[in-house]
């Protein structure tokens, strides 16, 4: 252990990789400060950079971004009162009064401490409960692993959007769309209807581009007035008081642990991310004040809560990608596909056969807190320029990059084409008011679980192991149970709904 | 940028740059029975593409090592995406029964068109794009898509068409350029073969 520990350290501690990571920290911070710009977006376009890098280098940089994106959403958030990304929404709510009420320093200062905290707590919880949930993962047969997937797929359409029923039908279509292609046992075509392109099946990371950054791209130019409108709310003269602030963020240490192991545990749910932390967490430390009122009006609490808790999905969200292999957002999902084109596999054995690089996550997402913390603190007043720039050129620019990135997968044009089809369907669904994440969960999880499901049946063709086995009867029990509370609670809100 | 605040936070949707998108405010009766309507045909496809697909799936081999061949998997997903689409064309149908069906859907339809004309046009702009990427290369048809993708989205002024022309010519060859050299990535060359790298 201590072997891989060190090895991993003296890998993240290369001169070219910290300073490899200090940009991907700039780009991720900029990236979010850019409303419409979201940190997965960021992490797609950094993934094709990584390519020409050793495996735990490309890693660490990617984390870099994800934990600079979750920090960069709240300089919009604060400064203009948009949230730079979806999961600094309820930054808004006490940042920007903040900043209206002549503290721009402060609100921003305290929302960079926050996240800095939150990182540094999630991180000690990866470290103390990954490994010894891989331990008990190495033991899981196909049984569990298919019954696995069935309740992170169940879970995540319950948790996201208004409908649970459109949730489930996103979640088919995305295991619909993952049988297109060889069949993952025996590598038979399949559903190719003797279109050249499908016959290599549709990578998953061309459809999470498409589905989620092209989607969101178009959905940016909505409403043509607001596109088109120009100009910046931007004071001239920010102090930050960067200490002082600090000192004032550890005076609330206690809704600072509470937002942070919130976002743990939300980062570690399947399909719950920053977005469901941030208002989650918002709303319980308003809950728990002594002065609730205040909750709105520009108070330190507000923001510590908003931003620790999702910064502290981070480290939370690679609890399930390394002990089970299980991607619990679509940025998890885009760190398991660089991975992946290194040849490394994630879940269990990872920390079997590559101790030293789980180590080195570890260690990075320590790291990449810090590198946020410095380059927030010593260049946010540089950063802030960055929401001026008009979404006229930003719209079009990141467009391109996602087809770029399509196409640095695996070098092949018919991707970018797939790109843009997946792109369409990602658009409709979203203005149909589908929920995207499980669709992109589907996509990743159907090849997952077929192969589990083959195998489980293959080793006993008793369909009612799965049922006999306790830890799959428990799994299966908490998918029917999480799609039962999500009809429950659907059946209330309907019932305390005046009769239209 | 418009610099209006936030009052309502999207609905939470789990993934970044994925929040769902609820019906907008102030939206009217009649355009809640259009998205009705129009999400019953969405649940009416779903059900159409995997009628097909099970349909395909059937004439898939079976494998005489494993009682699952390659169609069982898809047939089981086919069937219950089959399944939760007819609950949800039950349930769309009930409320368009009891809300009705909205009125001059050709009008609606137009103002849909009129208030999503940048998405339109962008989205053509980029399938143009895609198409003309083979043909003249990576570095030239995004060049070109560049150009009138800003222009379609920005107010056509000097100074938008100045940012429009040196962006384009930045995202473009210089794009090009850094894959070839730095990341020994080659994009799409089309006509211009190796000249740029």
């Amino acid at each position: 252990m201590m072997d891989s520990f060190l090895l991993g350290l003296s890998q993240i501690l290369a001169f070219d990789t910290l300073l490899y990571m200090a940009l991907g920290s700039v780009a991720g911070i900029v990236a979010a400060a850019i409303p419409g710009f979201t940190v997965t977006m960021a992490i797609v376009l950094t993934l094709p950079l990584t390519f020409a890098m050793p495996p735990l280098q490309g890693i660490a940089v990617m984390l870099s971004v994800y934990v600079g994106g979750y920090t960069g959403g709240l300089i919009s958030a604060a400064l203009l009162g948009i949230p730079g990304t979806p999961s600094s929404v309820a930054t808004t709510f006490d940042a920007f009064p903040m900043a209206r009420n002549g503290q721009p320093g402060r609100a921003l200062s305290l929302g960079v401490w926050a996240s800095f905290f939150g990182t540094v707590i999630s991180t000690i919880v990866l470290v103390v409960a990954a490994p010894p949930l891989a331990a008990v993962a190495v033991k899981l047969g196909p049984w569990e692993y298919f019954s696995l997937i069935v309740f992170a797929l169940t879970i995540v359409a319950s948790l996201v959007g208004a409908s649970l029923l459109r949730g489930l039908i996103a979640g088919a279509v995305g295991l619909a769309i993952a049988t297109i292609g060889p069949d993952p046992m025996m590598g038979r075509p399949r559903f190719t209807f003797g279109v050249e392109m499908l016959a290599p099946g549709l990578p998953f990371l061309v459809v999470l581009i498409g589905i989620f950054a092209i989607s969101q791209l178009m959905s940016e130019l909505e409403k043509p007035d607001a596109v088109r409108a120009e100009g910046s709310l931007i004071p001239k003269t920010i102090e930050f008081h960067t200490f002082a602030v600090m000192r004032e963020v550890l005076s609330r240490p206690i809704n600072l642990l509470r937002s942070s192991l919130l976002g743990v545990f939300v980062g570690a749910v399947p399909g719950a991310g920053g977005s469901i932390a941030n208002l989650l967490t918002y709303d319980q430390a308003k809950r728990a004040s002594k002065t609730p009122e205040k909750f709105g009006t520009g108070i330190a609490d507000g923001v510590v809560a908003s931003e620790a808790g999702n910064s502290a999905t981070s480290g939370g969200g690679l609890i399930p990608l390394i002990a089970l292999g299980i991607p619990g957002s679509a940025v998890d999902a885009i760190l398991m596909a660089s991975l992946m084109v290194h040849g490394i596999s994630v879940g269990p054995r990872l920390f079997l056969e590559n101790a030293d690089l789980v180590y080195g996550m570890f260690i990075a997402m320590a790291v990449s807190s810090v590198l946020m913390l410095l380059i927030c603190t010593l260049s946010m007043r540089y950063f802030l320029r960055v929401t001026e720039i008009p979404k006229y050129v930003i719209v079009p620019v990141v467009t391109v990059c996602c087809a770029v990135g399509a196409f640095a997968l695996n070098n092949r044009i018919t991707d970018v084409y797939l790109l843009g089809f997946v792109g369409l369907l990602g658009y409709i669904m979203k203005r149909l008011d589908y929920p995207l994440a499980p669709l992109v969960l589907g996509v990743i999880l159907g090849p997952i679980a077929e192969t589990n499901l083959r195998r489980a049946l293959m080793s006993d063709a008793d369909w009612s192991t799965f049922l006999t086995r306790p830890i799959s009867a428990a799994l299966l029990a908490a998918a029917v149970l999480s799609v039962a509370w999500s009809v429950r609670s659907h059946m209330k809100r309907r019932r305390a709904a005046p009769a239209a | 940028m418009s610099g209006s605040t936030v009052t309502e936070p999207p609905a939470p949707n789990g993934m970044e740059g994925a929040s769902a998108s609820s019906a907008p405010d102030g939206e009217t009766a009649n355009e809640a029975r259009a998205a009705e309507l129009a999400k019953l045909a969405s649940y009416v496809f779903f059900l159409l593409g995997a009628g097909v697909f099970f349909t395909v799936s059937l004439g898939l081999p079976d494998s005489r090592w494993e009682p699952l061949g390659a169609g069982s998997f898809p047939r089981i997903v086919m069937g219950f995406l089959a399944l939760l689409c007819v609950l949800a064309i039950a349930g769309s149908a009930r409320r368009l029964a009891r809300i009705g069906l909205p009125d001059g859907l050709a009008r609606l339809s137009g103002a849909a068109f009129v208030e999503h004309r940048l998405v339109i046009s962008v989205f053509v702009a980029f399938a143009v794009y895609l198409a003309l990427m083979r043909p003249l290369g990576f570095a030239i048809s995004t060049f070109l898509f560049l150009i009138v993708a800003q222009l379609i989205v920005a107010r056509r002024t000097l100074k938008s068409a100045l940012i429009a022309l040196v962006v384009a010519v930045v995202f473009s060859f210089g794009l090009n350029l850094l894959f070839a050299k730095v990341f020994l990535v080659f994009l799409p060359r089309g006509i211009l073969g190796g000249l740029l790298g």
